[in-house]
């Protein structure tokens, strides 16, 4: 019989989604401080379970990216128990892996970045969201992201079971091949998603490179710090979603580390601020010298923008070509442009739809030689992966039964924690003048975090399911002067 | 559809719900769980006429375990929406203008919980006695 310690419920989350914005004597920006809800407890709840229940029960702690968790999950099983999948395996994982980059880049550009871009960041309100969107590109357009992501969706429930308690990863390997009849549809499927993917880069082009304002939004000061980067990498510095080393680069673009995944406490550190539940990651053998930008400060990003920084080019054709063009529209190596986020994340789009062509046509995709079973007594594991919205750590310590002792989680978010506060900040000192805030300025300071789009999927599910958001304006005297909420 | 998150409490009890429902209606209607929320639900909704969605809700206007049958027009007017989230309302919406196929007649079956945000926590008093109450307004609105 397993051994399962009973512990007692933790309080999920601390804080809210919520700006406050502190002005001086002149009605300028003092300070604004942006907190993100950060879920707790999860290390204490892992302790006592068996830690090949992990890559069940770490899907559910999210509803905005389960199968980043459940990879992540898997590959910290793979290094705890010490076993090699089979070259088959984790060519399906990786497969599998950039079926779900491509649904949620997807949804991330046309639902939740688009009215940003397509619509415009100081259109009226009432036109700036999805059915603007749709207005705007057209009816067929929407219905070719719903149809794509609902094939997507398909192809992923149909190797990986449903995606609310995903059983596919497994210590060693998958749970089933590959089946030879379903190939046919992952390569039909991956050719539409390699035209999806041109067509959305053209779309970028035509709609918002070609607007002047938008592009000035995007090269605009008031969104930009020069930062270091980070994102994983293939053994020719290409950018992989999922296996290769972390590579960092410096904010003019140079190597500055590269390590792999159990290297990561030796140059990942966490500050704490009185302000914040959440912890700020940041580089550890340069430290924390506070919300700065610069060579001599820790702090760092990731998500599709530090990837494309931190590699040294995409691994497919047309992902390179949109690369290249990328580069060179923004003036080179590295771009620090924060609302450049959103062309990197189609980029990457490409590179994941290319990758899944590649993937789904190879031989050995659906070889039976999918598992090793696991020998060796466990102690330690790590993985890492990088999810849609940057790089994901899992970390579990077990005793020698693999019943966990220790876990560690590091999500995205929390690593562009700090960068996402200084963009926040910036934005807000450089929009608000005099104390005019209105819906569009306030706008405008959400775009500075939304283009990361930080996770609030732990925020809870119940009704009315908006992202709770409070945006408080203080006088010089600290006294409220307007809040709006939103949710 | 139950909604919600099992390691999350009170947020479990739509997916409680349908479990308990599912075996007894399962020749009248397909059940679904998931976490999932905004666009992302879109895709679980195509092709079907009908849906009942069994959520938790957390007003603050009823007692727990209050369980309150809503159409999705009554939602609207509860937040103000960020343009950037997506709700039930939107999805309708949105689902209209693209002209899918999509439920014409939804229904939300909510229950007002008291604690959505204890991890690994069991449902909360009110809201584990008032469960029954929830499969048989849903068992109600399935007969129909």
């Amino acid at each position: 019989m397993k051994k399962r310690i009973v512990v007692d419920p933790i309080t999920r989350l601390e804080g809210h989604g919520k700006i406050d914005i502190f002005l001086n004597d002149q009605g300028n920006v003092d300070r604004a401080y942006f907190q993100v809800p950060e879920l707790r407890g999860f290390e204490r709840f892992a302790i006592g379970r068996p830690a090949e229940d992990m890559p069940q029960i770490t899907p559910r702690i999210c509803g905005v990216c389960p199968t980043a968790h459940h990879m992540a999950a898997a590959k910290a099983l793979d290094d705890l128990y010490k076993v090699d999948p089979p070259v088959a395996a984790k060519k399906v994982r990786e497969l599998l892996y950039n079926i779900f980059f491509i649904e949620d880049h997807a949804l991330h550009f046309y639902f939740l970045a688009g009215p940003d871009f397509v619509v415009g960041p100081t259109a009226p309100k009432a036109e700036r969201n999805i059915l603007g969107v749709i207005g705007k590109v057209g009816q067929e357009i929407g219905l070719q992201v719903i149809e794509v992501r609902e094939k997507l969706r398909g192809l992923m429930t149909l190797a990986m079971g449903k995606t609310i308690h995903p059983v596919f990863g497994l210590p060693g390997g998958i749970s089933k091949p590959l089946a030879r009849e379903d190939q046919q549809k992952f390569i039909d499927t991956a050719e539409q998603a390699v035209r999806f993917g041109q067509f959305s880069l053209k779309l970028f082009n035509d709609v918002v490179l070609k607007n002047q304002q938008y592009v000035d939004y995007i090269v605009s000061d008031t969104y930009s710090h020069k930062t270091y980067y980070m994102g994983m990498v293939d053994d020719k510095n290409k950018s992989n979603f999922y296996e290769g080393q972390l590579r960092v680069v410096n904010p003019d673009g140079k190597e500055y580390v590269k390590f792999p995944a159990d290297q990561y406490l030796d140059h990942i550190a966490e500050h704490v601020e009185p302000w914040s539940y959440i912890k700020f990651p940041y580089l550890k053998k340069i430290g924390w010298k506070g919300f700065k930008d610069g060579a001599e400060s820790g702090v760092f990003a990731v998500a599709p923008l530090a990837r494309l920084n931190a590699s040294e080019g995409m691994a497919t054709p047309l992902a390179q070509e949109a690369y290249d063009q990328f580069y060179k529209t923004l003036g080179g190596k590295p771009v620090h442009h924060t609302l450049a986020t959103s062309w990197a994340r189609l980029i990457e789009l490409m590179n994941a739809a290319e990758r899944m062509k590649e993937l789904a046509n190879d031989p050995e995709i659906i070889s039976s030689d999918v598992r090793v079973i696991p020998k060796k007594t466990p102690v330690e594991g790590i993985g890492i992966v990088e999810a849609p919205r940057g790089t994901l750590i899992h970390h579990y310590k077990t005793d020698d039964k693999g019943i966990i002792t220790g876990a560690n989680l590091i999500v995205a978010t929390q690593n562009n924690a700090a960068r996402i506060a200084m963009s926040v900040d910036k934005a807000a000192k450089g929009l608000i003048s005099e104390g005019k805030v209105d819906d569009g300025i306030l706008n405008m300071v959400e775009m500075a975090f939304r283009a990361y789009d930080p996770c609030h999927g732990c925020a809870t599910h119940a009704l009315p399911g908006q992202m709770p958001l409070v945006v408080r304006v203080f006088d010089k005297d600290h006294r409220l002067r307007q809040e709006i909420s939103r949710g | 559809m139950g909604l919600g998150n099992e390691l999350f409490s009170d947020d479990a009890v739509g997916i409680l719900a349908v479990r308990k429902i599912a075996p007894m209606a399962s020749d009248r209607a397909d059940f679904v769980e998931t976490s999932l929320h905004g666009v992302a639900l879109l895709d679980l909704f195509i092709g079907y006429r009908k849906a009942i969605i069994v959520d938790a809700m957390k007003t603050g206007r009823f007692p727990p375990g209050t369980v309150v049958d809503i159409v999705p027009e009554e939602l609207e007017p509860v937040a103000n929406p960020s343009p950037h989230y997506t709700g039930i309302p939107e999805l309708i919406k949105l689902a209209r203008q693209l002209k899918i196929e999509f439920p014409e007649e939804f229904k939300i079956v909510a229950m007002e919980v008291a604690n959505t945000c204890d991890m690994g926590g069991e449902l909360s008093a009110p809201v584990a006695k008032a469960l029954e109450q929830l499969v048989a307004r849903v068992m109600t609105h399935l007969a129909k």
